[in-house]
């Protein structure tokens, strides 16, 4: 089938992002935007995974379970997972490696941990946007090793991607890259995809990725990956 | 040197809700986990990192404004953040060292 995916989605747990983005709003906004599968990738904590593992199930809605992950350098990646277990797994060692930085959520905003139903059960007590001590050239390798698709963030970006904080996309076994507006040139060897970076539930599907997959696995988004690629 | 003077020095001013206290001094980097630790009450940070966590960073620094380097665009919500937190903001085409230098004549 050709899908229509998106893969970078925030929830209420990203400080940047607004505290209607619960797992069950972004599900229904999904659909609205008939998505055919979504990932939910929030800076640098997995917390909020079980909730949207639920709301994914109730919906009948295929989903990866992500994160984006900040490197040393202040990259952003996305790791995404299709199994919610190794995905938490993954979460625990980014969050543990984060700079140890209180969040203060009158000027970050708040970083609440929610159930399907939007109760509240805790909150994220880091920065979750601080680095990690992570380079980026580790993290790659590490997040693909652990089994995620590793897709740098917005890699035009002027900020928080591979070419800004770097000055070049290094030659690393990306799955994919993900691009906002323009295609660096040498970016071309690998396949582009767009996503919305949503951090408000009507930013939901502005930019998705059209994709031919019979399955939304890592095994089978990787070959995926590799067929999207321009010649 | 007060902050709405770093416009007489050639920063052009892009957010002008701010109390116009005194600058101590000044940090440039355009690594936040670096500014984070390091930019002091009172300070301008000089930067090429036009966006929302910047100004949020700045703030808790209690920093008093943000020099945008090289022209960067300055998008509407890095604006309305700036302006909700009382941080100055002002954009230059100079790069980070010559805005440095700048201010560091500035204030000395
Ligand atoms: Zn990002
Ligand atoms: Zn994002």
């Amino acid at each position: 089938m050709k899908a229509r995916v998106d893969f970078h989605i925030h929830s209420c747990l990203s400080p940047c992002a607004t505290l209607e983005m619960s797992p069950r709003t972004i599900v229904a906004r999904a659909k609205v935007a008939k998505l055919d599968c979504i990932a939910l990738t929030d800076h640098g904590c997995a917390e909020n995974l079980p909730a949207f593992h639920d709301a994914c199930i109730e919906a009948n809605m295929p989903c990866l379970y992500g994160l984006e992950a900040t490197s040393s350098e202040e990259v952003h990646t996305l790791c995404l997972f299709d199994q919610l277990e190794p995905a938490l797994e993954w979460g625990r060692i980014i969050y543990d490696s984060i700079q140890n930085f209180p969040n203060d959520p009158d000027r970050f905003g708040l970083q609440p941990i929610v159930t399907v139903d939007g109760d509240v059960t805790g909150f994220a007590e880091k920065l979750l946007f601080a680095a990690t001590d992570i380079s980026f050239f580790d993290l790659v390798p590490m997040a693909l090793e652990a089994g995620a698709l590793c897709i740098p963030s917005h890699i035009d970006r002027e900020y928080l991607g591979a070419v800004s904080q770097l000055g070049f996309l290094p030659d690393l076994p990306y799955d994919a890259v993900e691009v906002v507006s323009k295609i660096p040139p040498n970016a071309k060897k690998w396949a582009i995809i767009q996503s919305s970076d949503a951090h408000q539930p009507d930013h939901i599907g502005r930019r998705f990725t059209r994709i031919e997959t019979e399955h939304f696995t890592v095994p089978a988004l990787r070959d995926a990956f590799k067929r999207h690629r321009k010649p | 040197m007060k902050v709405s003077e770093l416009n007489s020095v050639g920063f052009c001013c892009v957010q002008n809700k701010f109390e116009d206290a005194e600058i101590t001094g000044g940090y440039t980097s355009d690594l936040l986990s670096d500014v984070m630790g390091n930019l002091k009450d009172g300070q301008v940070l000089i930067t090429i990192q036009a966006h929302k966590n910047t100004i949020a960073v700045a703030s808790l620094s209690g920093a008093l404004a943000v020099i945008f380097c090289h022209g960067r665009s300055v998008t509407p919500d890095v604006l309305e953040a700036a302006a909700d937190e009382g941080i100055a903001l002002f954009s230059t085409s100079d790069n980070q060292f010559d805005a440095t230098v700048t201010l560091a004549h500035s204030l000395r």
